[in-house]
């Protein structure tokens, strides 16, 4: 199978990372009115995601470290070479890894789901398997 | 093998540690996670409506409003009173509008226990929230959570699920000032002041101010335009 050649992967993780700024922008935003996301189908998971203690982290709300991630993982993808394949690599690793907790909190500890909050999940599972994906196929190569 | 071919090896061995790593921490966190009950069992109920209505307003101990304000309504309640619900959920807020988002004036929580032996440690809970200035937090999404009056539902689990939701930091401290003797005393001595002031029932309110002679009993006014005029008069 042919490999996507790596400017298209981070081309694709760049879009994907500006994505992820604009859902956790929205998030924070929501959050920092009181509210909390507005759930697109109704429902009232996302107030209670937002109302509960895992919504923040040491006080500071977890959407606004979502919105310094993807920023972060943004400047990797449009960054050539092996620093940037590497903390593109381990900055999505990271994400992925809280969102899989968060995602685990949502169903077996608050016991709701916010719509957004699984948006901002699957975008960084995305993101993970184009960085990945970077670093199998190009680290230590020419950029 | 080349200098390159060998350099990509090292970052591939750091990726799949980084990996290992990951797995590690995720299941540490969910399990460390899983094993904290304590509290988590307890919904709750008007959390955002809390933390909406109380938003921008600064809190010291029990105190609600602005420090450098002159006036202050003094509310002596017992978590465990319906009447007392009833007045936060309909009057209080309206004084809170109305006085205390201005920084006009400031309103203080004293417990007054009258109920039953839960009111004590329920207003100790309040005071050591109040420490880590989520004192009106606690008070108003106690309330709003509030059992029957005759019930025990005052334990450990419910106190903390209230600390929690009202965004107490430290819960560790928060447990060991609650039960402090310090703490007790405290609800002890403004039960007593409440007693020597008049009051009979709950919640009764009073006010101090620079045109009042100390703190002025006001008994239980009807209407939040009652609570109104005399932070008025006493400013």
């Amino acid at each position: 199978m042919k490999l996507p050649a790596e400017a298209t992967l981070r081309m694709v993780a760049t879009f994907v990372a500006a994505f992820g700024i604009g859902v956790a922008t929205y998030i924070t935003i929501a959050d920092s009115g009181g509210g909390a996301p507005a759930c697109i189908a109704g429902g009232s998971g996302c107030q209670t995601v937002a109302d509960s203690i895992y919504s923040h982290l040491l006080g500071v709300n977890i959407a606004v470290l979502g919105i310094v991630g993807y920023a972060l993982l943004l400047v990797a993808a449009l960054l050539r070479g092996d620093t940037a394949r590497m903390a593109g690599f381990g900055l999505s690793l990271v994400g992925f890894g809280y969102s899989v907790y968060l995602t685990y909190l949502e169903l077996f500890k608050i016991e709701a789901i916010c719509q957004w909050c699984v948006a901002s999940a699957v975008l960084m599972t995305v993101l993970f398997g184009l960085n990945a994906l970077r670093m199998l196929a190009y680290v230590g190569r020419p950029a | 093998m080349s200098a390159s071919e060998g350099r990509r090896r090292v970052l591939l061995q750091l990726g799949s540690a980084a990996v290992f790593l990951a797995i590690v921490a995720v299941a540490v966190l969910i399990v460390v996670s899983a094993n904290q009950t304590s509290g988590g069992d307890v919904s709750l109920e008007d959390v955002g409506a809390v933390k909406r209505e109380l938003r921008g307003i600064p809190q010291s101990g029990l105190v609600l409003g602005d420090p450098r304000s002159k006036v202050t309504l003094y509310e002596f309640g017992d978590l465990k009173c319906p009447v007392c619900k009833a007045f936060s959920e309909g009057i209080v807020p309206e004084v809170i509008d109305s006085k205390v988002r201005g920084g006009e004036a400031k309103i203080g929580f004293k417990s007054f226990t009258i109920i039953d032996a839960e009111s004590a440690p329920a207003g100790a809970a309040a005071i050591a929230a109040g420490a880590q200035g989520r004192g009106w937090s606690f008070i108003e999404l106690f309330y709003r959570n509030q059992g029957l009056e005759t019930s025990h539902y005052v334990n450990d689990e419910f106190l903390t699920a209230i600390a929690r939701g009202a965004g107490v930091p430290d819960i560790g401290a928060w447990n060991r000032d609650r039960k402090s003797v310090a703490t007790l005393a405290e609800v002890k001595r403004t039960s007593e002041e409440a007693r020597r002031l008049g009051f009979t029932g709950t919640p009764s309110f009073a006010v101090d101010g620079p045109a009042t002679k100390g703190i002025e009993a006001l008994g239980t006014p009807g209407s939040a335009g009652t609570l109104e005029e005399a932070i008025d008069a006493a400013g």
